[in-house]
């Protein structure tokens, strides 16, 4: 059997976040507070647009900045930097003893540590758009950003772990998640709408992977009926999945030939 | 005095001790900055001005909060990890030496990352800030009042773990001031306007001070001062009342 370890990984994480719910303040408590702030902020700027900004309405950019935010506050920020120290300090090598995937362990363990934030994140998020637009923009796009969100988170994990790899060689990578996050957060289209964006930047933010992280539920929770983005998600999901595997794979060869 | 000196080099020392990694984590930081100035021009390229602010009065803004930050988290780290200490019992270290012990383990720790966060300050106020001997001064009594009232804050919230044994609501506090602070304060209305300028004073970290600068008011500047002052001593007052609570953890270990 290969999966039963994916489940108890998953759910094991998850009852672990969710056994502390003083826990979850500070994420839940932070996402509370960048909606307000960020939706604030895009609300006044789309008022004083005539009431719409690059084709979103002052409501859908509320709905907006609550879908992008859940899909990067339900994650650990500095995830990069914790598994880079677990491989640099070698403690990464108690887990190669396993019978089962490092990598495959680790994201089903930070998924399911994610699944009660997002729980959480969404639901005060539904809350706040409902308070400040009185409506969800499109409950059928509404539907899609819910598997969105995860195929967002799925893609993130598999991202920083890709990024997380190179500790397999530079043994210093902890800085690395402070640049990935701004990466996420601008080009992934959390803060701002990429439509927002000069065209050639917009061009460029799409061909990236970024957008699955963030921008993707986002759009699809402000209202925009695009199922085709799934689509893309799952593309990026495999690019990402066998990128962040390969790097796995090569490092704990390196890893073992170093003798740990 | 010579003491909180003495701790203040040797941390200094201590973080310039790796040349390769001081400069990465403080060019880390840099890169960051400049990320959140993309994204206001970005937003103002669309937008044009909003409520009365522009790129201009924001990269002030940013110049203000990004040196307070410096000093506040890069200078005086441990303001952030006193719940840390109050949770894990080990501040006995501190306990045992002859000296006020706020000061002397505020200025323990140096963390080089926000070293990044004080060097892009100041250029940025070089760059963007129309330096003039005027505005230099206000800018430097800005920042420095943002620096006593931040670090104030957070050796306040950070303090109440004494009493709760939980740095969840320091950790919270934390991100709610830095966040509040860098955003335009006339965007908000109302109610959280209010708390802005009082339960979470994040308007007196950074729009306050940038305010000032470019348009000096007497009152104005009294009730930054007076702010400042008030969540030092709250700050102050949380932590030495916390002390006697504080149960040893007999773990000598340095903080």
């Amino acid at each position: 059997m290969t999966w039963p370890w994916v489940s108890a990984a998953l759910g094991g994480a998850v009852r672990r976040t969710a056994a502390d719910p003083a826990r979850l303040l500070v994420p839940v408590g932070f996402y509370v507070l960048v909606v307000a702030v960020l939706g604030s902020l895009w609300q006044a700027a789309a008022g004083q647009n005539g009431g719409t900004l690059a084709g979103y309405t002052a409501a859908a950019l509320v709905w907006y900045i609550a879908g992008s935010e859940a899909a990067t506050v339900a994650l650990d920020l500095r995830m990069i930097e914790r598994v880079g120290d677990d491989i640099a300090s070698g403690a990464v090598v108690v887990e190669l003893l396993r019978p089962v995937s490092v990598l495959g362990m680790r994201v089903a363990t930070e998924l399911g540590r994610s699944l009660p934030v997002l729980g959480m994140c969404l639901a005060a998020g539904t809350l706040l758009g409902l308070a400040s637009t009185g409506s969800v923009p499109n409950l059928a796009s509404a539907a899609l950003a819910v598997p969105a969100l995860l195929l967002a988170i799925a893609c993130n994990i598999l991202a920083q772990h890709a990024f997380a790899a190179a500790s397999f060689w530079l043994r210093d990578a902890r800085s690395a998640w402070f640049l990935y996050q701004k990466l996420v957060f601008l080009l992934g289209g959390m803060l701002i709408p990429i439509e927002v964006f000069p065209p050639w930047l917009q061009a460029a933010a799409k061909a990236l992977p970024f957008v699955a992280m963030s921008y993707v539920p986002a759009r699809l929770l402000a209202g925009f009926f695009e199922p085709w983005l799934l689509a893309l998600q799952l593309g990026w999901l495999v690019v990402l999945g066998v990128t962040a595997a390969a790097a796995f794979a090569a490092g704990e060869r390196r890893v073992q030939a170093v003798g740990g | 005095m010579r003491a909180v000196g003495a701790a203040l080099r040797g941390a200094a020392a201590e973080a310039w001790a790796n040349r390769q990694a001081f400069w990465l984590q403080v060019t880390v930081m840099v890169v960051n900055d400049v990320a959140w100035i993309v994204f206001w021009a970005l937003f103002f390229r669309r937008v044009g001005s909003l409520r009365g602010w522009d790129l201009e009065r924001v990269l002030l803004l940013w110049a203000v909060l990004t040196t307070v930050a410096g000093l506040a988290l890069g200078f005086l780290a441990n303001a952030r990890r006193i719940a840390q200490y109050a949770r894990d019992g080990s501040l006995d270290a501190v306990l045992a030496l002859p000296v006020s012990p706020l000061p002397y383990l505020l200025v323990r720790r140096l963390d080089t990352t926000n070293l990044g966060d004080l060097a892009f300050g100041l250029v940025l106020f070089a760059v963007g800030g129309r330096p003039t001997p005027q505005r230099v001064l206000l800018f430097a009594a800005g920042v420095a009042c943002g620096t006593l009232l931040l670090t104030g804050f957070l050796v306040l919230v950070e303090s109440l773990a004494f009493f709760t044994r939980r740095s969840e609501a320091g950790e919270l506090a934390f991100h709610a001031v830095l966040l509040l602070a860098s955003y335009p304060i006339d965007v908000f209305a109302g109610a959280t306007k209010l708390a802005l300028y009082t339960v979470v004073p994040a308007a007196f970290v950074a729009a306050v001070p940038a305010r000032l600068v470019d348009q000096f008011d007497l009152r104005t500047a009294a009730l930054l001062l007076a702010a400042s002052v008030g969540f030092a001593a709250a700050g102050w007052a949380t932590f030495t009342g916390g002390l006697r609570r504080y149960t040893a953890g007999a773990a000598w270990t340095r903080p």
